[in-house]
């Protein structure tokens, strides 16, 4: 069964398709690559273990939640949001401002929040067309400037204490490594057996097919961001969890690390491929590549420099793949 | 080329963004409790210097139709190679620093003419890849240039105004619309963002001027690394995402176009004045940033929809139709008509 | 109107008798098409020749090979004696071939003057404006658009004006073949006039010029030798004043195909399920007008630029400038620009470029055959996987597509099985009342072609609409119940199906000598 699409319906039991003789080359390409990772990693001193493991998990879980939202955007053909970090940044203040109303309300209005601001963008690039990549860079600038003027750059400090919740480690990791786990079987679920999964797949390949088709672009677009800003909200409530405090660089790194995570899965950048799995295994093989580096005792110049040849090649070998299938 | 000028939206962008903020910039006094003296246009020009050649490098491979993510990637790599080198002599470290861009670029250039890959993911795993590097080669610290003359010779007031960087920066935006101006390049480079498969067939030979876009893309951010840390005297191995966003943004308020095919030198010297001025003006009224923040994102986003295409379609739509709208005898009544 | 010039006139006076370029044996598959084979002919310095042939001829594939676009399998060009290997646009060029392509080549993020220099292999890397002006006015002088300024942005320019801008780009680079594909596609008789003119003055400077065209008149008028191509090879290369349209279209056909004797079902009393009224679109269409019958196949006949793609597009909802009135069953539809309410109103559409407008080449049959009834087969927003594997099974069926290659990527088929997808796409939905296809077998093998008319007509039979457009006269009388043969934009004549093919030819590539215009609408019979 092939990742790269949800799984395809068959009448019958199909005839899988041929494969090229490139296509076979660049996987074999990415098997022994594969197992060179595997085979450094078992010779690497305490990768083993179950603790390193569950140190992997944790990780790649915060970027893997983010990347997840990514993947919806990605797939739909909208490319990629510049604005992550900063919706996470928002969104993680409303969230901890909100604690003194429950735990839950505060998480709901947390979601409400990223969802409304990334759908709007969604909106925007689903009905007007407009170019994702600028239109996010302009959001960004947008939602930090709100962010800074409505709390005039100060910290914001937990109302309450309930968002220490989402800092538990049931067994040894982090409450939202399973919450990514679930996240990611959930909106794979959706790419997979909902019309609207349907959809996004084929108007993330060909929007111009897609609307001579009479299919509803906007809507599909829209939607795709809505969820998208409800994960980016996810990850926001479990970072300010974290860090006990939210300021407009809550974000961090995250726009670009959830974009490496993405991409290092397989799933192209011209959309209309991708699944949550896969963002899944890029972001594990991220956390799992950065984690033998650290291990060897690799600075975290040299990790970063990794990931990003890893991100590279990645992105060349899935190119050189598809263009095999039908140039 | 006949330098004629045109109210097209590659000039009248920049011409209109320069001349807001010349005037917001000028007027100071008038709004804020503060005034401004020659420092502040130093200062101001300064900013430009630091984020000058970026945005160049930028503009270059948008106006080709590509986007060159890798930038503040080899900003940083320049600026780290130019402290770790130049500690003997200035020159060296400037001579890595621009041949790290050139290779950075014609690699980069090589993969995505050759292979026909879209610029952005490459781009953007060459960012990480070079961010990285530079943090490797750094120990994840900031290096310091003890080459203390030619920090301050880089930064010395010239012409109250101005500084050997900022008159430098001024001079690679000179170079770069004296090169798209006269020779066949400048045009080629519209053509091959504007509409590659015309360019093509028309004989362009757009492989080599993309990798050749690519290179001096690479150069510039290599050089304007080299500069910056000559000019703050140490390197620093991660200078954020944030001169990427404001690059984009000058480029954009510089008339280029993320389509391609759009923009000149002189425009994005515009922009990217505009977005220094801005700053300076920030600065001196003591201006909270999110005030900033929020007019660039204004800016952008009017930017964006108004060059947004199924817009457009909807407004050739709603002009058609009330150009038609005439009594049509035999024709239902709107009422019902088909949602 | 353009005149019939007297034979012997058309031409300078003086051939010089020498072949400046010779083309033999030239041959090009792709793939196990084989798209030309062994081709020869040979042009005159001095001399316009002529290149025609119907779709598919072949003569795209010769042009390409001309211009360096792509090498040829077998056969030699030579050019001044010399046997070349135009191995691309730059080697062309300098081996002295220029070319105004069928597809616009001009860049309209550039200036006028930028486009006329652009991709030039003579020019030199400093590039200083000032001398060269005087060149570029004089060129521009040559295609009437002296009044334009060199430093305008080619957007600015209507299509019209673009084409023109090509021509005097190819005319402008001093060469010895200059090749013209369809130039006057999209330009007015006056546009079209100074296109002559440029050429002419060319031809007598010595240049040979290769003119690809379908519009047999001018092709008459201004070409000294014609060489007509049919499925991919040579049919004859004669000079043009012993030639008349009707011979032409002879040669291009062949023998008189025999007329289908199927019966041409006449449904004067069924409900009139599509009625368009007063479609025009600026510069492309003026007042189209359909009142398509239950049942009945109609089909839109005309060439490159006659506006029949943009009839059926404006119909489909893509054509934001369309001023039309519609109505689907009665009921008026606002859809000009908008798809999705096209859709909804019931109007299913299948454009010209399944490629790029239609499939998702990357996606499974079944996704593509399923694409547009997500809505039916997920009621609550869940994919039904009961009613998947139902409707994929009939519409497999239906199509003839077999059940065990559901699961393949619609990329890997070959280009019938692609069309059958695409069309089965619309087919045996409740929702679906007309059929809108764009060149419904264009790219298909014989089998495949006979495939998809069975569908569309067992389509018709069941009550839907069906409203296609072709160049295909073979396609036009084994399908269509009533032809509207279009000519510039506007609708020349209204035909039955079973109307000679020549008859049908010379309207789209002729219009009307006498240019009248009969009103289109519901079809009246009438056999010519």
């Amino acid at each position: 069964m092939n990742l790269a699409t949800a799984a395809p319906e068959s009448v019958t039991r199909p005839t899988p398709p041929r494969r090229s003789r490139s296509e076979l080359v660049v996987d074999g390409f990415v098997v022994a690559a594969v197992v060179a990772v595997v085979v450094v990693g078992l010779s690497t001193e305490r990768f083993a273990t179950l603790a390193n493991a569950r140190a992997i998990i944790t990780s790649a879980s915060l970027v893997g939640i983010a990347a997840l939202g990514l993947t919806l955007i990605m797939i739909g053909g909208s490319a990629v949001s510049l604005a992550i970090s900063q919706t996470v940044a928002a969104s993680g203040m409303v969230f901890l401002s909100a604690q003194s109303l429950g735990l839950v309300p505060a998480l709901a209005l947390a979601v409400v929040v990223g969802t409304a601001v990334t759908g709007l963008q969604g909106a925007v690039v689903g009905y007007a067309a407009a170019n994702p990549v600028v239109l996010t860079i302009a959001a960004s600038f947008a939602i930090a400037g709100v962010a800074t003027g409505v709390t005039g750059g100060v910290s914001v400090s937990p109302s309450a204490r309930g968002y220490d919740h989402l800092n538990a480690t049931p067994g040894g990791v982090a409450l939202s490594a399973y919450v990514l786990v679930v996240l990611t079987l959930t909106v794979e679920w959706v790419l997979r057996r909902t019309a609207f999964g349907r959809s996004l797949y084929m108007v993330g390949e060909n929007r111009v097919a897609a609307r001579a088709a009479g299919m509803p672009v906007g809507r599909t677009t829209t939607a795709a961001w809505l969820g998208a800003g409800a994960l980016f909200a996810v990850t926001a409530a479990f970072t300010a969890a974290f860090n006990a405090a939210a300021n407009v660089n809550l974000g961090g790194t995250l726009t670009f690390d959830a974009i490496a995570a993405v991409l290092a899965g397989g799933t192209p950048i011209s959309g209309g491929r991708g699944s949550a799995l896969r963002t899944l295994a890029g972001a594990l093989l991220i956390a799992a590549v950065s984690d033998i580096l650290l291990l060897r005792g690799y600075s975290t110049g040299v990790q970063v420099m990794v990931k990003g040849l890893l991100v590279a090649a990645v992105v060349v070998l899935v190119h050189l793949r598809t263009q095999e299938r039908h140039p | 080329m006949t330098g004629r000028l045109r109210l097209r939206p590659e000039l009248l962008l920049p011409l209109t963004s320069l001349v807001l903020t010349v005037a917001a910039f000028a007027l100071v006094p008038t709004y804020a409790d503060a005034t401004v003296g020659a420092f502040d246009v130093y200062n101001a020009l300064q900013i430009f210097a630091r984020l000058g050649p970026l945005v160049l490098a930028l503009g270059l491979t948008m106006i080709a139709g590509e986007f060159d993510l890798s930038v503040v990637g080899t900003y940083a790599l320049g600026g780290m190679l130019t402290v770790q080198a130049g500690q003997d002599h200035y020159a060296f470290g400037v001579l890595a620093a621009v041949g790290a861009g050139a290779l950075v670029g014609l690699v980069q250039g090589c993969v995505i003419a050759g292979l026909r890959i879209p610029s952005m993911p490459v781009t953007l795993a060459t960012y990480i890849a070079l961010l990285g590097l530079t943090s490797a080669l750094s120990g994840g610290l900031t290096k310091t240039y003890t080459n203390i003359t030619v920090t301050l010779w880089v930064d010395q007031t010239v012409m109250t105004y101005f500084s050997p960087r900022s008159l430098i920066t001024g001079g690679l935006f000179v170079l770069a619309a004296l090169v798209l101006g006269i020779t066949r390049w400048g045009a080629e480079l519209r053509a091959i963002g504007g509409d590659r498969r015309a360019s093509r067939v028309a004989g362009v030979r757009v492989g080599r001027l993309l990798v050749g876009t690519f290179v001096a893309s690479g150069v510039l951010a290599g050089l304007g690394g080299s500069l910056l840390s000559f000019s703050l005297g140490s390197a620093n191995p991660d200078p954020g995402v944030q001169p990427l966003i404001l690059a984009a943004a000058a480029a954009l308020l510089g008339g280029v176009s993320l389509a391609g095919g759009r923009g000149s030198a002189l425009g994005l010297l515009g922009g990217v004045l505009s977005v220094a001025l801005l700053a300076e003006v920030a600065t001196v009224t003591a201006l909270p940033g999110y005030v900033t923040q929020l007019f660039y994102a204004a800016l952008l986003g009017v930017i964006v929809i108004v060059d947004a295409p199924d817009l457009h379609d909807t407004i050739v739509r709603i002009r058609t139709r009330l150009r038609s709208d005439r009594p049509n005898a035999g024709h239902a009544p709107l009422s019902q008509e088909t949602p | 109107m353009q005149q019939r010039l007297t034979p012997g006139q058309s031409g300078p006076s003086t051939r010089t008798g020498v072949d400046l370029v010779r083309v033999e044996g030239l041959t090009k598959s792709y793939g196990s098409t084989r798209a030309v084979r062994d081709a020869s002919f040979a042009i005159a310095a001095g001399e316009i020749h002529a290149l025609c042939g119907h779709n598919g001829a072949g003569k795209s594939t010769v042009v390409k090979m001309l211009s360096g676009q792509e090498s040829p399998d077998g056969g030699t060009i030579s050019i001044a004696g010399e046997v070349v290997d135009l191995r691309s646009r730059q080697v062309a060029q300098r081996h002295g071939v220029s070319l105004v392509d069928q597809e616009l080549s001009v860049v309209p993020a550039l200036t006028v003057a930028e486009n006329l220099v652009l991709g030039d292999v003579r020019t030199p890397w400093v590039a200083p404006a000032r001398r060269s002006t005087a060149r570029l006015r004089s060129l521009l002088d040559g295609v009437g658009l002296d009044h334009l300024r060199l430093g305008l942005p080619l957007a600015d320019l209507g299509i019209g004006e673009r084409q023109l801008i090509e021509v005097a780009r190819a005319l402008g680079q001093d060469a010895r073949l200059v090749i013209l594909d369809e130039p006057t596609a999209t330009l007015s008789d006056v546009e079209s006039e100074y296109v002559y003119a440029s050429v002419r003055k060319v031809a007598a400077a010595g240049c040979a010029v290769l003119f690809v065209s379908h519009r047999l008149g001018e092709v008459l008028a201004l070409c000294d030798r014609v060489t007509v191509m049919r499925d991919g090879g040579v049919v004859a290369t004669t000079p043009a004043g012993e030639l008349s349209i009707d011979s032409l279209i002879h040669q291009m056909l062949g023998e008189a195909p025999a007329l289908p004797d199927r019966r041409v079902r006449t449904r004067e009393n069924a409900v009139i399920v599509l009625d368009v009224e007063a479609l025009t679109v600026p510069g492309r269409v003026e007042d189209f007008a359909l009142e398509g019958r239950a049942g009945g196949v109609y089909a839109v006949a005309g060439q490159l630029g006659s506006g029949a793609s943009d009839v059926l597009r404006a119909v489909a909802g893509l054509v934001p400038d369309a001023d039309l009135s519609l109505r689907v069953d009665g009921a008026p539809a606002r859809i000009a620009g908008r798809p999705g309410a096209a859709a909804r109103a019931g109007i299913a559409f299948v454009s010209n470029d399944r490629k790029a407008e239609g499939l998702f080449l990357d996606k499974p049959i079944s996704w593509n055959l399923l694409a547009t009834r997500l809505g039916a087969l997920a009621p609550r927003g869940v994919v039904s996987r009961r009613r998947w594997t139902s409707a994929l099974a009939r519409l497999l069926e239906l199509c003839g597509l077999d059940p065990e290659r559901a699961g393949h990527a619609v990329g890997s088929l070959s280009g019938g099985n692609q069309q059958k997808v695409f069309v089965g796409r619309c087919l045996d939905r409740e929702d679906v009342r007309v059929v809108v296809l764009d060149e419904p077998t264009r790219g298909v093998d014989v089998g495949g072609r006979a495939a998809i008319h069975r569908l569309l007509r067992d389509a018709a039979d069941r009550g839907v609409v069906v409203l296609f457009s072709s160049t295909e006269l073979e396609e036009l009388q084994d399908l269509a119940d009533v032809v509207i043969t279009m000519h510039k934009g506007r609708v020349v004549g209204t035909h039955r199906g079973d109307t000679a093919g020549a008859v049908l030819l010379r309207e789209m590539t002729h219009g009307r000598t006498e240019d009248e215009v009969l009103p289109a609408g519901s079809m009246d019979g009438r056999a010519r």
